[in-house]
């Protein structure tokens, strides 16, 4: 995936990305620099995600969005100045999405996600997929495993959020920590922590494979009840979106939430998923989407330094429990 | 904004967020990503507090914060950024220390809440009283590397930030550094502290000349050798170290033989000091034919000059350059001004990776790179913006849940670089860990005991290294509970007199009763002496919050070992981890790590067990003491219990 020519950082480079460094690694922050990517959906989940790699140092960023700027992206959006209301959201973006890096190569898109053929696709390394329709998902996923692009899918309505990978036959480097006895028998027991790194790779199940996964299976009920409905959760509000061609709006607050309980009540044989879920789904609201941007942004750097365990292969973030935690569904 | 619009939240959690005030301590890595989300939230009323300015090295993480900015108050750049976020919120900022007696109770009274996003022990072991004094929520958080965490403090509802006694912060005994250093952190203090001889504020606790009183050497320490005397303290006899420097013009060569031959020769003739250990090779300047090295780090680029290990020449020509470097800084100084070592000082930070590995040389101790050295001279904990911003996340979520006084969701959440058993990555802990009724600071009244040498101690270092530095006072007031004997006066001058006084000459011995009060932190404490001899490797003082712990010392040490034993046959760990020994702490199944930032990347130590191995030693036989030094002054995480066996802890800078 990522060019294989690394040059070594500059000087510059090297004291901005000081502290990152010391953490990952000089080879890492080289793979990072050569990686390119492409966020569909520059909504407030998105603006974090983008964030987050900017300051990271990647090669480049392009926001493909052909929507208008809308009063809900103010919630979390901080890319956007407030004057720019109904201007289309990938430019209103840009200017302060570079001020975050200027090393960065950003692109502002403003063509539709449906219209982008597979060409268009291959140019990037990393492919992220906000606000998308499932259809629109799933094809674009496909393209992706044809071409080794490393793909994922990621939401948030509210305080409620998830994050989708397929990353194919995925290869990454892990570090064992083993605790070596370092003392003498006669003396107090000392340990060492000793770093051995090992390859281990991943075969990623394809989205349409996961979506079909039978979430009323009395074992994937049994372990909801253990790990949280989160998944249900997701399923119904991405049902509300097929349904209505849109996500839960405010203004329609409570007509929007009886909608979501009937979906939910069709979906789920039992009362899984409590009303309180529902009570915060409208646009993205900003501590939650810093939280899924993080976790979704961190994904993307493991990724291309292929360094330690992706997130195998979905991520839920429920705002009931603060509990942020992994499903393997479809696998 | 979201709370300006209609039905985005619930009604009730929306108007609170609408009228409440926060603080947010802190505009650093934590504190620019929680103002972030409390502007675009809507949050209407913010304070925010931070006394430093921005470095190029922030701003891979703390966002709000351009490359035009470097230098300026974090503080006041954040709130600018922040207000472009969103303008309809009040915002305002102070560049300013929170340990300022402007800040009283009664400054964090005025608020409905206060959002910790600091990176040190200190400030934080100081907010957390505040905001306990004041009865104020506080919601503490920190970060190091993948690691973060965020929990409640609220006063009788949960632990406070000092309930659980943190790992202390790593130090070194005066003669491991100035004698028989064994690993590269040790000669790394050692060319910090050299730095501070030559050109930074003298500090008796740094001195780097040969240690004669040290006790292994006792005996001999120097019969043989050159003509020097050495005064009562074990230091050998010179005008100051900066004095001579100054005499011979700060010339590389005289510096240099002075250092790492004549000293080297010196702690040679301490022959028991080399029984056991492989003896030190002197250095001269020159003796390795610097002119004829092929390779020359000043040719190199700035990366690899970072990255590599220097050869012996190109040591000593950074020794050279770097010397006359900052010979040329302070000449510009004022008369009795003096450099500061700074790890983002390019000849600072050359200087001291240059000595420290010389000096790994002459000891046989394998070099590190000046990228590693900075780690460990500067105490660099790794930091990005993605654990940053989650671990905000979670900040603010606390936030609206305190608002709504649902103290009982407020539970601790880790975040954690790999899963736990349960596929869990931010990870709640199952219960609030309620407050621990011996905590030497939230308790009705608070107490410790206080192990201490009574007969090295002065009254000026019980101050300033146990009350201040590890206490965490501001300026406290002692008498001698029942006599009315003040010790330490608040008042400057007061007290002056007794400073140089050794505590048992003060009558503070074994058995003594001390009040100590705080009135800034409006804090009392009360303080019991226990006497303890310290040896060569051990601290000068310990202090234990709770009484039941010394009846339970032998359990202690039984169950470390078993613990230990257990550790070491585990043979893989998804992440960091560590072990427990300490029976002080309330929380179920908690386990004790720190990390420790004296290695070139952050390392898991474990805990408590080191306190129940110190008080092994106190019966153990008397020797004179060896002055202890830090590291550095900046700040050790803390530590942190997670519910599941693994670590955390953390910091952000």
């Amino acid at each position: 995936m990522v060019e294989q020519d690394y040059q070594e950082l500059t000087a510059e480079e090297a004291e901005l990305y000081d502290r990152q460094i010391r953490l990952w690694g000089l080879e890492n922050q080289k793979k990072l620099r050569n990686s390119k990517i492409l966020i569909a959906g520059i909504n407030g989940l998105g603006a974090e995600i983008a964030k987050n790699i900017i300051l990271a140092g990647v090669k480049s960023v392009t926001f493909l969005d052909s929507k208008s700027v809308s009063k809900l992206d103010f919630a979390s959006q901080f890319f956007i100045p407030r004057t720019d209301e109904n201007k289309l959201r990938a430019e209103a973006s840009l200017p302060r999405a570079q001020a975050l890096n200027p090393m960065v190569e950003l692109t502002a898109d403003t063509g539709n996600l449906h219209e982008k053929d597979e060409e268009f696709f291959k140019k990037f390394d990393v492919i992220v997929i906000i606000e998308g329709k499932m259809s629109e998902q799933i094809r674009i996923d496909n393209i992706c495993r044809a071409n080794n692009i490393k793909f994922f899918a990621a939401d948030m309505w509210g305080l409620f959020g998830f994050s989708f990978s397929d990353l194919q036959e995925h290869e990454f480097a892990e570090d064992i920590i083993k605790h070596k006895v370092v003392s003498k028998p006669n003396e107090k027991v000392k340990t060492e922590p000793i770093k051995t790194t090992s390859k281990r790779s991943l075969n990623f199940p394809s989205l349409e494979t996961a979506i079909a996964f039978d979430y009323n299976s009395p074992a994937f009920v049994k372990r909801m009840k253990k790990s949280g409905p989160a998944p249900l959760v997701m399923k119904i509000l991405q049902t509300f979106r097929e349904q209505e061609n849109r996500d839960p709006l405010p203004e329609n607050r409570e007509e929007d939430i009886k909608k979501l309980l009937s979906i939910r009540d069709s979906l789920s044989n039992s009362e899984q998923v409590t009303d309180i879920y529902f009570e915060h789904v409208f646009g993205q609201i900003s501590p939650s989407a810093a939280i899924l941007g993080g976790s979704v942004a961190q994904e993307i750097i493991k990724t291309v330094s292929q360094k330690d365990a992706p997130h195998y292969n979905y991520f839920f973030f429920d705002p009931q429990t603060a509990c942020g935690y992994i499903e393997a569904i479809g696998v | 904004m979201a709370a300006e619009i209609d039905g985005f939240f619930r009604d009730d959690l929306r108007e609170k967020i609408l009228t409440s005030k926060l603080l947010v301590v802190g505009a650093g890595g934590i504190g620019c990503e929680v103002l972030k989300n409390l502007v675009m939230c809507g949050f209407k009323n913010i304070e925010i507090i931070d006394l430093d300015t921005i470095d190029v090295s922030n701003l891979n993480r703390q966002f709000l914060f351009h490359k035009e900015h470097v230098g300026k108050s974090k503080a006041m750049v954040a709130r600018e950024t922040a207000l472009k976020f969103n303008p309809n919120v009040e915002i305002k900022a102070y560049h300013d220390s929170i340990f300022n007696t402007d800040y009283g109770v009664s400054f964090f009274q005025r608020f409905t809440m206060v959002l910790n996003a600091l990176d040190n022990r200190a400030a934080r072991n100081h907010v957390n009283r505040m905001c306990l004094n004041a009865k104020i929520p506080l919601i503490e958080s920190g970060t190091a590397g993948y690691n973060g965490q965020v929990e409640l403090i609220e006063r009788g509802v949960t632990q406070c930030y000092e309930c659980t006694p943190k790992a202390a912060q790593k130090t070194f005994p005066g003669c491991t550094i100035r004698n028989t250093p064994s690993e590269p952190v040790h000669c790394i203090v050692w060319a910090k502290h050299l730095f501070n001889q030559l050109f930074g504020e003298d500090n008796a606790d740094e001195d780097v000349s040969p240690d004669t009183a040290d006790p292994e050497a006792a005996g001999d320490a120097g019969k043989d050798a050159m003509e020097v005397d050495s005064n009562e303290k074990g230091n050998i006899e010179r005008v100051s170290t900066k004095q001579w420097a100054q005499n011979c013009d700060y010339m590389p060569e005289k510096l240099f033989n002075k250092f790492f031959s004549d000293d080297i020769n010196y702690l040679l003739s301490m022959s028991n000091l080399w029984k056991t250990r492989t003896p030190p090779k002197p250095m001269r300047y020159g003796e390795h034919d610097v002119i004829s090295e092929v390779e020359d780090v000043s040719s190199t680029t700035g990366v690899m000059r970072d990255q590599k290990i220097w050869t012996v020449g190109e040591c000593q020509k950074v020794f050279a350059e770097s010397i006359s470097n900052l010979k040329e800084q302070a000449s510009k100084l004022k008369e009795d001004d003096h450099l500061v070592w700074d790890k983002d000082d390019k000849d600072a930070m050359d200087f001291v990776a240059a000595c420290a590995n010389i000096r790994s040389m002459i000891f046989s101790i394998p070099q590190k790179s000046r990228f590693d050295i900075k780690s460990m001279a500067g105490n660099i904990i790794p930091a990005i913006a993605t654990t940053n911003a989650i671990t905000s996340g979670f900040v603010v979520l606390h936030a609206f849940k305190v608002l709504e006084k649902k103290f009982e969701q407020c539970q601790s959440v880790y975040i954690r670089s790999q899963v736990n058993a349960r596929n869990q990555i931010f990870v709640p802990e199952k219960i609030i860990t309620p407050p621990n009724p011996n905590c030497y600071v939230c308790a009705a009244k608070p107490e410790l005991i206080l192990k201490v040498d009574t007969d090295v101690i002065t009254v000026r270092e019980f101050r300033d290294d146990i009350l201040i530095k590890e206490m965490n006072m501001v300026n406290p007031d002692v008498m001698i509970d029942g006599k009315g004997i003040i010790v330490i006066s608040s008042e400057e001058g007061e007290t002056e007199c007794n400073e140089e006084k050794l505590l048992k000459e003060m009558q503070i011995v074994d058995g003594c009763i001390l009040k100590a009060e705080d009135f800034f932190q409006n804090y009392e404490l009360t303080i019991t002496i226990v006497h303890k001899k310290a040896e060569r490797e051990d601290a000068k003082f310990e202090i234990i919050a709770d009484k039941n712990i010394l009846k339970t010392a032998e359990s202690v040490e039984e169950l470390k070992k078993q613990k230990t034993a257990e550790a070491a046959s585990q043979s893989q760990e998804p992440g960091p981890s560590g072990l427990n020994g300490s029976s002080s702490n309330g929380g179920e199944s908690s386990k004790n790590v720190a990390y420790e930032s004296d290695e070139d990347d952050l390392v898991l130590v474990e805990e408590t067990p080191a306190s129940a191995e110190k008080r092994k030693h106190i019966d153990e036989d008397e020797s004179p003491s060896c002055k202890r030094v830090k590291i550095d002054e900046s700040e050790k995480p803390a530590t942190l219990n997670d519910e599941d066996d693994d670590l955390i802890c953390i910091d952000d800078d």
